[in-house]
């Protein structure tokens, strides 16, 4: 019996140009965010790893006894992964994903960040505004309502890509205080980045409003820094309509990157 | 800023062949105890990963949330990174991280496994016997000290090793409901496997090397004894003759 569910699993492909491509999925989600922008930058030559945050992609319970502490872990296993084998690496999340990307860029000398549709605070668009009277109480609540079943917002231009999407249909209720404190990590520490910074969101990002985007740029501290916006796309900008041009754009930064470390 | 202690990040030494071997650390230890291995099995051919369990190398408390399922996903997610390298791949750990292995040689299609110091039961009998009391005892006792004597050859390798200071009691609970399904599944093992015990580990009971080699399922099994050495194998004084057995095993099994 295995733990992880099928399509669940990480992936490390490697390369030959030194540079090695860090890939982290969002909450609730898998590895499988990831895969194809992957495929597409290891077909340029480059390592490409795509971690499985703890928690992730076995059962939503599971998730609930995670703590932020354990991704971040998990994201520097990667880093040090990627690093023996690699002269510079560059780091890349979607949503969560993106905080995490961020933050390694606190604690590892990472070349660059692309983080994608990612969030600066819980809650992440204003419709659920409420959610922030409840955040205090959500341990407490979190000890009787362990799950709660996703609304059903969908985004998503390709429907193909929606019903593809590999993810739990539940919120672990405890885990989003650990969000929440991720996040407050993140503000912190986003004024003291130094490195190059690219981030994109989708225009029409129901999941995680554009609002965040323009926080996060706003307060990072790098010179270096872009946001593009994606249209053609929901939240989930890796796997919808939009995605060739945001693995174009990638790789493009990849290569930007790689031109200054020479 | 880092969550994970120095010397506790895995490591992958890509050797180019089509052979692979996924390493396993043990309770409370880090990646560290199998890297000088993995950097042997590399000089071999032998493409090496070596996993960081859940929970460990950070703070001994994450420990304590972790459960066996957790330690199984490492392992798995360790399989599918190296699977994406090599075509054969076979299970390497030591202690605890031999249980994983011997679960994984149960569960996936990998061509042979090899267990250092891996006991058949929990060591300590009072966590057998209170086992379904302890997810409550560990509400108020949360470390047990690490004492008793020192089993190590090499005390340089000693001061060397990264671990914990201390034993995680909630998770002592996890750890011997693990060694519960490997012993109780041990028949449904049949691919070669490569045991090696030491004559000196303080830490098991003396029959387990015999008692694991009489429960596999497999055919082709090998018992090897170390004398020069305490439970930590491939950090202690035989670690050199424990290299090159599984270096030989695996190139019998998978070349």
């Amino acid at each position: 019996m295995s733990q992880i569910q099928s399509r669940g699993e990480p992936f490390l492909y490697q390369g030959d140009t030194g540079t090695g491509v860090l890939l982290i999925h969002g909450w609730t989600s898998a590895p499988q965010d990831m895969v194809d922008l992957g495929k597409h930058l290891a077909g340029q030559g480059h390592s490409v790893l795509g971690v499985r945050l703890p928690g992730h992609a076995t059962r939503p319970a599971d998730l609930n006894r995670i703590r932020w502490r354990d991704w971040m872990a998990t994201v520097e296993d990667g880093y040090s992964l990627l690093d023996s084998t690699c002269e510079n690496v560059v780091v890349m999340g979607l949503s969560l994903g993106g905080a995490l990307a961020l933050l390694l860029a606190a604690s590892r000398p990472v070349a660059g960040v692309v983080a994608m549709a990612t969030p600066y605070e819980v809650p992440p668009r204003p419709d659920i505004l409420w959610l922030r009277y409840l955040l205090p109480a959500l341990r407490p609540i979190s000890a009787i309502l362990r799950t709660f079943p996703k609304p059903p917002i969908n985004d998503y231009k390709d429907q193909q890509a929606y019903r593809d999407h590999v993810s739990y249909s539940v919120f672990p209720v405890r885990s989003i205080t650990e969000v929440v404190k991720l996040l407050q990590l993140l503000r912190e520490q986003l004024p003291l980045l130094r490195v190059p910074v690219l981030l994109m969101h989708a225009v029409e990002d129901r999941g995680v409003s554009p609002e965040n985007a323009r926080s996060i740029y706003s307060q990072v501290g790098s010179d270096e820094k872009e946001l593009i916006w994606i249209e053609n796309s929901g939240h989930t900008i890796t796997l919808e309509p939009a995605r060739r041009q945001v693995y174009e754009l990638a790789a493009n930064f990849i290569e930007q990157v790689r031109e200054k470390t020479r | 800023m880092s969550t994970i202690m120095t010397g506790g990040e895995p490591f992958f030494y890509p050797a180019g062949g089509e052979v692979g071997c996924l390493l396993s650390h043990g309770f409370t230890g880090a990646p560290e105890e199998m890297r000088s291995m993995g950097e042997y099995l590399a000089t071999q051919g032998i493409t090496t990963l070596g996993v960081r369990l859940f929970g460990h190398a950070t703070q001994p408390a994450d420990m304590n949330r972790a459960r066996k399922q957790d330690w199984l996903a490492s392992v798995e997610d360790g399989y599918h990174m190296l699977a994406n390298q090599v075509s054969k791949i076979v299970m390497v750990g030591l202690s605890t991280g031999g249980a994983l292995s011997m679960i994984m040689a149960r569960d996936f299609p990998v061509s042979g496994v090899a267990v250092m110091s891996t006991p058949p039961r929990f060591p300590d009998e009072r966590v057998r016997q209170l086992r379904p009391l302890v997810p409550l005892i560990s509400k108020v006792w949360r470390f047990a000290a690490q004492n008793g004597e020192s089993d190590w050859r090499d005390k340089e390798a000693e001061q060397a090793n990264v671990h914990y200071p201390v034993f995680p009691v909630r998770a002592t609970a996890e750890l011997n409901d693990l060694l519960d399904e490997m012993r109780d599944t041990l028949d449904q093992v049949t691919v070669p496997a490569l045991l090696i015990y030491s004559k000196g580990d303080g830490t098991i009971p003396p029959d387990s090397g015999q008692a694991m080699y009489d429960g596999l399922g497999s055919t082709d099994k090998e018992l090897l004894w170390l004398t020069e050495s305490g439970h930590n194998i491939p950090m202690d004084a035989s670690r050199q003759q424990a290299f090159e057995a599984t270096s030989t095993f695996i190139h019998r099994i998978a070349a």
